[in-house]
C-alpha cells in the first residue's frame, strides 16, 4: 500500500453491511489523528445515529464548520448531538436502502469521508479567500497587502496544520514533532527529499520547505509559538495549478494525508529494516555455524579398500 | 603453556605487525584496561522531559484495539488461522480474515521479498534492487491477498503455521496494513492487546514487542493468554458469581479443540489437553451422512450450514431416535438456494442431533481418536494440582463456535458431573463411611462463546485500568524487550 | 575492498589468531569455579594487556586478553547521525539474540559498539581459524550492511518524496 485512503474503510465496510441488513449495533470506529467514530442505533435497527469526535473539531467549529457539514449531509441533518462527540448525523437506513445501487454506494461513500470533509472545510475558506484576493489583483493589478488571515488547526497535541492563503498561493504548513529518536532522524531524510524531489523530478508539485525550530516568516508572526528544537515546520506552498476549481478537492484530498502518509512511511522503511537485519542474522548465523566441527562418520576402509561392513 | 608464554605469544605477533611497513596503521597498546577512548553511546531515549505517553493520550473510550491471532491458528488444522481486529469496547471484532499475505512473486521482487539473496552475491544488483526497493509495499493481506493470489503476480503465504509465528518478516508488514489499512489508526496514540496461544515461548513475545515498540512505536502493550481472555469473557454469563480467573476453557474452533486448565490466571500449561474433533469434523460427518442418503446437494457449505442451523446436542441419543420416529415433524428441510435453476431441497434427519454427538462419543465418525470430550476434561483437571481442582471444576468455560450447539454445556455438565460423582462414591466405599462434601462441576455457557477470546479482551482493555498493566514505549526503551515475559494479570473488578 | 580495509583485516586476523590460545583455568577466588577471567577482572595474574588496533578515528577494535578467555570490542565506522542510529539499530538488533550467537556479549564494552567474548570453552568446541573467520567476515560485512541501509533509506525517502508530490499535478 503506497497511498493512504481519505475514506474509512471499516466505517464503509459497516455502512455496506448495515444497509443490506439493518440491525441493532453499538460500535467504535477510529481514524487517524484521535478521530473516533460511534455508530448506534439508539430507536430503532433502521435509525443510524453516525457520530464524529475529533480533535480538530475544537478550532475547525469556528469555521462554521457544523453548518457546512450540514450542507453535506443534508439528507441525515439533525438536532442531536450525542454527547462526548462533536457531530452527528442521522441516516434512516431504509431510505438508503430504497435508492438504486449506484446512489447507495454514493451515499456511504460520502458518509464514510465524513473526517475528510470535516478536515477539508479550513481548506476549503482558504482556497475561496485566494481566490477573491486573486480576482481582486486581475482587476486592479495592485498586490494587495499581505493579510493577517490565518487557519490553524491544532490536529495534535502537539502538532498543527496553518493555512494563508494569499493572492498567488496557499501556504499550507505542518508543524511536525517526533517522538522516537529514530524517526526523528529517518524523517530528516525523508524531508530533505521532498524538499528536493520537486527540483528534481516533480516539477509542478507544490514547493516544499522545511524549517527546523522556528516557524517560516510567512506565519512567525501569526501564531503563537515557542522555538523548540525538537520542533520542525513542513511548508507546502500551493500555486494557482493546484488551486483550480477542479483541482482543489484533489489537492485538499492529499495534502490532509500529509502527516499521515509521512509517518506511515517511516514506520514501513523501519519494517524494511527489520527484515533485512533478520536476513543478516541469519547470515552470520551461517557463518558462525561453520565454526562447528562436523561429526559426520568418515567411512572407513581397510588398507585394502575394503570396507567394514555393520552386520 | 603458562602465562607468561601466552603473553608472549601475543605480544610478540604484534611486533612483527608493527614492523610491517606496508600496514598504514596506527596499532596502539593501552596498558590500562579500559580504554580511553571516547564515549559513544546513543540511546533512544529522548532526553525530553516528555510527559509520559499516557498524558499525551487521548481521553477517547478507544485507547486499546486488539489484534487477536494465533488462537486459530492451531485450531485451523491448515494452520491458516484468522487474525480478529477490532476495537475496545465493542462487541465484536470489527475484521476477522484469514492471516494471510500475498507478496509480488516475479523473480526480480523475490530477492528482495525473500530476504535480498543478492545481498551477499553481489552489492550492486541488492543497490539496483532498493532502489527500486518498493516491493516491500506491494502486498495484500486477509481476503484481499486470497484474491491477490489468483493472478499471477502474487503469491501467497501463511505467516503463523500452528499458532506460532514462522515468518516474522511478513507478520510484520501485516501487522503494519492491519493497523495503517483496516484499522486507520496511529500506533502511537494507542495501546495495543495482542493474544497468543497457550505456551507460546517468551522469545515470540519478545520479538513482538520488538515488532510493536521499535517499527510501529505504538503506545502500550499488553499480550495476553487466549484462554485467561476466554475465561473473562464467561463473566457476563449471569451464572458466574464470582469474577475469579480460575477455571478450565474449552476451546474449539475449527480444527482442534483444547482444553485449557487455568488457575488465577496462569495457565497449566502441563495439563492442558488437544482433542482432534471440532467443527470441520462436525461438517465432514454430516456430509458424510448427506452422502449415504443421496441428498440432491452435499457440497461442504450445505453441510456446514446444516450445521448451524439445524444442529442441537440431546441428553440421550436412543430416546431422541425414537422420538424422531414419533414426531415426523422433527425432519426439517434445508432448501439450497442456487443462482440457476430451481432450489434444491435437502431433507434433515438424525444428523440434527448425531453430528454434534461425535464430541460423546467419537466412535461414530472417528476411528483413531475415541476418549469423549466429558472424559477428557476430567482428566485435564485431574492433571492439574489438587487444590485448584474444585475451582476447575467449578467454572468450566466454553469458547469458540463449535461449542455453540443448543444444550452442549447441559449435556457437557451432566457428563462430568456423572464421572466426578462415580469416583467419588468409589471412594467414599473405599474409605468405610467417610462422607465427601462433593464436588460441584459446573459448565458456563454464554451469548459470547464465538468469539469468546476476542470479546474477553475486549471486556479488559476497556477498563481505565487497562493502561496500567500495559507496558509503554518508555519502558521498553528502559528495559528493554525482556520486559513483555512477564504481564501483570488484570485485577479482577468487583 | 578499500586500501586500509585490507591491512587493517590482516592486523586483526593476525592478533586474534595469536590472542586466541586458552586453556582451562580454574578460579583462584572461589574454589570449583571456572569464569572467564577477562570478565572477572580479579585474578591479576591471569590478565594479559589488552591491545587496540585502529583503522582511523572511527573504526577500531580492542582485543582484551586472558588465559581463558578473550574479549573483542567493535567501533563500527559512522559518520553521521543516520550511520549512528543505523548501526545502533542493527548491532542492538544482533545483541538481542546473542542467545544464538554464543559468543555474542549481549551488552557491549563501553565507548564500542558490539562485543564478543569467547572463552575456553568455545575454541574447545570450535574450530579456531572459523572462529576468527566469523569476526573478520563480520567486520567487513557489517560496514556494506550500514551502507547498503543507508542507500535504501535515501532512495526510499525520495520514492515517496515524489510518490507523494506527483497526484498535486
Amino acid at each position: 500500500m503506497l497511498q493512504l485512503q481519505n475514506d474509512n474503510l471499516l466505517l464503509k465496510k459497516t455502512l455496506t453491511e448495515l444497509v443490506a441488513t439493518p440491525q441493532l449495533v453499538d460500535r467504535i470506529i477510529s481514524d487517524f489523528d484521535y478521530t473516533t467514530f460511534h455508530l448506534s442505533t439508539p430507536e430503532d435497527k433502521s435509525k443510524l445515529l453516525v457520530s464524529i469526535t475529533s480533535k480538530s473539531f475544537k478550532d475547525i467549529k469556528q469555521y462554521d464548520a457544523i453548518n457546512k457539514l450540514n450542507q453535506t449531509y443534508a439528507e441525515f441533518q439533525t438536532e442531536i448531538v450525542e454527547p462526548g462527540y462533536d457531530y452527528s448525523i442521522y441516516v434512516d437506513l431504509l431510505s438508503v436502502a430504497a435508492k438504486s445501487p449506484e446512489d447507495i454506494e454514493l451515499t456511504i461513500n460520502e458518509i464514510s469521508l465524513l473526517k475528510r470533509n470535516l478536515l477539508a472545510i479550513p481548506f476549503k475558506l482558504a482556497f475561496k479567500s485566494y481566490q477573491e484576493q486573486a480576482i481582486k489583483y486581475d482587476q486592479s493589478g495592485i498586490e494587495p497587502e499581505p493579510s493577517s488571515e490565518i487557519y490553524e488547526i491544532n490536529y495534535r497535541d502537539e502538532e498543527a496544520i496553518y493555512i494563508k492563503p494569499s493572492f498567488d498561493r496557499v501556504t499550507v504548513i505542518f508543524s511536525t514533532v517526533f517522538k522516537d529518536e529514530t524517526d526523528k532522524i529517518f524523517g530528516k531524510v525523508f524531508l530533505q527529499e521532498f524538499v528536493d524531489a520537486r527540483k528534481r523530478a516533480v516539477q509542478n508539485a507544490p514547493q516544499v520547505l522545511y524549517s527546523h525550530k522556528e516557524p517560516p516568516l510567512e506565519v512567525r508572526n501569526l501564531i503563537k509559538y515557542q522555538a523548540d528544537d525538537k520542533k520542525g515546520y513542513v511548508t507546502f506552498v500551493l500555486f494557482p495549478r493546484h488551486l483550480t476549481v477542479q483541482k482543489q478537492d484533489n489537492t485538499i484530498n492529499h495534502i490532509q494525508l500529509f502527516r499521515n502518509y509521512f509517518h506511515y512511511h517511516i514506520k514501513c522503511s523501519k519494517a524494511y529494516m527489520h527484515s533485512r537485519m533478520r536476513f543478516r542474522v541469519n547470515q552470520y548465523l551461517k557463518v558462525l555455524n561453520r565454526a562447528k566441527p562436523e561429526n559426520e562418520e568418515v567411512a572407513r576402509k581397510t588398507a585394502s579398500g575394503r570396507r567394514f561392513n555393520s552386520a | 603453556m603458562d602465562i607468561n608464554t601466552l603473553a608472549l605469544s601475543v605480544s610478540s605477533s604484534i611486533e612483527a605487525i608493527i614492523k610491517t611497513p606496508a600496514c598504514l596503521l596506527r596499532s596502539c597498546f593501552s596498558t590500562c584496561k579500559s580504554s580511553k577512548a571516547v564515549f559513544v553511546s546513543w540511546s533512544t531515549k529522548s532526553d525530553v522531559k516528555d510527559p509520559p505517553g499516557m498524558a499525551n493520550l487521548p481521553k477517547v473510550l478507544v485507547a486499546s484495539l486488539m489484534i487477536s491471532t494465533s488462537a486459530e491458528g492451531i485450531r485451523n488444522r491448515s494452520g491458516t488461522g484468522l487474525t480478529k481486529l477490532g476495537f475496545a469496547g465493542n462487541d465484536s471484532p470489527s475484521f476477522i480474515f484469514p492471516t494471510a499475505i500475498a507478496t509480488r512473486s516475479s523473480t526480480s521482487s523475490k530477492a528482495a521479498t525473500t530476504g535480498f539473496a543478492s545481498a551477499s552475491a553481489s552489492s550492486q544488483s541488492n543497490f539496483l534492487a532498493s532502489k527500486r526497493g518498493t516491493e516491500d509495499l506491494d502486498f495484500f493481506i486477509g481476503d484481499e491477498a486470497i484474491d491477490a493470489a489468483n493472478t499471477q503476480a502474487y503469491s501467497l503465504s501463511y505467516p503463523i503455521k500452528h499458532g506460532q509465528i514462522e515468518n516474522w518478516d511478513h507478520m510484520e508488514r501485516f501487522w503494519e496494513n492491519s493497523i495503517f489499512k483496516y484499522l486507520r489508526t496511529e500506533p502511537e496514540d494507542h495501546y495495543f492487546l495482542l493474544t497468543e496461544p497457550p505456551l507460546n515461548p517468551p522469545e515470540n513475545r519478545e520479538n513482538t514487542a520488538e515488532i510493536m515498540f521499535e517499527s510501529f512505536n505504538c503506545a502500550g502493550l499488553y499480550i495476553a493468554v487466549q484462554a485467561v481472555l476466554a475465561l473473562a469473557a464467561s463473566w457476563t454469563s449471569s451464572k458466574v458469581q464470582d469474577r475469579s480467573l480460575t477455571g478450565t476453557v474449552i476451546d474449539s474452533g475449527d480444527g482442534v479443540t483444547h482444553v485449557i486448565p487455568v488457575a488465577e490466571g496462569y495457565v497449566i500449561g502441563s495439563a492442558i489437553k488437544n482433542i482432534p474433533i471440532a467443527g470441520r469434523d462436525i461438517t465432514l460427518f454430516i456430509q458424510s451422512l448427506l452422502r449415504d442418503r443421496g441428498e440432491a446437494d452435499t457440497s461442504l457449505r450445505t453441510a456446514e450450514k446444516i450445521k448451524q442451523e439445524f444442529c442441537y446436542v440431546v441428553p440421550d441419543i436412543v430416546k431422541e431416535f425414537s422420538k424422531f420416529d414419533r414426531e415426523p415433524e422433527k425432519f426439517a428441510q434445508y432448501i439450497v438456494e442456487t443462482t440457476r435453476g430451481p432450489n434444491k431441497v435437502v431433507d434433515v434427519g438424525y444428523e440434527r442431533f448425531l453430528a454434534p454427538e461425535i464430541f460423546f462419543n467419537p466412535e461414530i465418525a472417528s476411528s483413531d481418536f475415541l476418549t469423549p470430550l466429558p472424559t477428557v476434561v476430567d482428566q485435564v483437571i485431574q492433571a492439574t494440582p489438587i487444590d485448584v481442582r474444585k475451582g476447575l471444576y467449578r467454572n468450566i468455560v466454553l469458547s469458540g463456535g463449535s461449542t455453540m450447539f443448543k444444550d452442549f454445556g447441559r449435556r457437557l455438565q451432566r457428563d462430568i458431573k456423572t464421572i466426578v460423582n462415580d469416583r467419588i462414591s468409589a471412594s467414599e466405599q473405599l474409605s468405610h463411611g467417610t462422607k465427601s462434601s462433593g464436588v460441584q462441576v459446573e459448565v458456563i455457557s454464554h451469548r459470547r462463546q464465538r468469539n469468546a477470546v476476542w470479546f474477553g479482551g475486549s471486556l479488559l482493555a476497556q477498563t481505565s485500568e487497562f493502561k496500567s498493566y500495559c507496558y509503554t514505549k518508555q519502558d521498553y526503551e528502559e528495559l528493554g524487550p525482556g520486559i513483555v515475559r512477564n504481564f501483570s494479570l488484570f485485577n479482577i473488578p468487583k | 575492498m578499500s586500501q586500509s580495509l585490507r591491512p587493517y583485516l590482516a592486523t586483526v586476523r593476525a592478533s586474534l589468531q595469536a590472542a586466541l590460545c586458552l586453556q582451562d583455568f580454574s578460579s583462584q577466588l572461589v574454589e570449583r569455579h571456572n569464569r572467564p577471567e577477562i570478565e572477572a577482572q580479579k585474578t591479576v595474574e591471569a590478565i594479559l594487556n589488552p591491545m587496540m588496533i585502529s583503522r582511523n578515528e572511527n573504526e577500531r577494535i580492542l582485543i582484551e586478553t586472558s588465559v581463558n578467555s578473550i574479549r573483542l570490542s567493535l567501533k563500527i565506522k559512522q559518520v553521521d547521525d543516520i550511520e549512528t542510529i543505523l548501526v545502533s539499530k542493527f548491532t542492538r538488533f544482533l545483541m538481542s539474540r546473542a542467545e544464538n550467537f554464543f559468543i555474542l556479549r549481549r551488552v557491549p564494552v563501553q565507548g564500542y559498539d558490539i562485543s564478543f567474548l569467547i572463552t575456553n570453552f568455545n575454541t574447545e568446541v570450535l574450530i579456531k581459524e572459523k572462529l576468527v573467520d566469523f569476526i573478520i567476515e563480520f567486520m567487513e560485512d557489517v560496514d556494506k550492511e550500514i551502507s547498503e541501509m543507508k542507500l535504501f533509506i535515501n532512495a526510499r525517502a525520495r520514492f515517496i518524496a515524489e510518490a507523494y508530490l506527483t497526484p498535486f499535478d
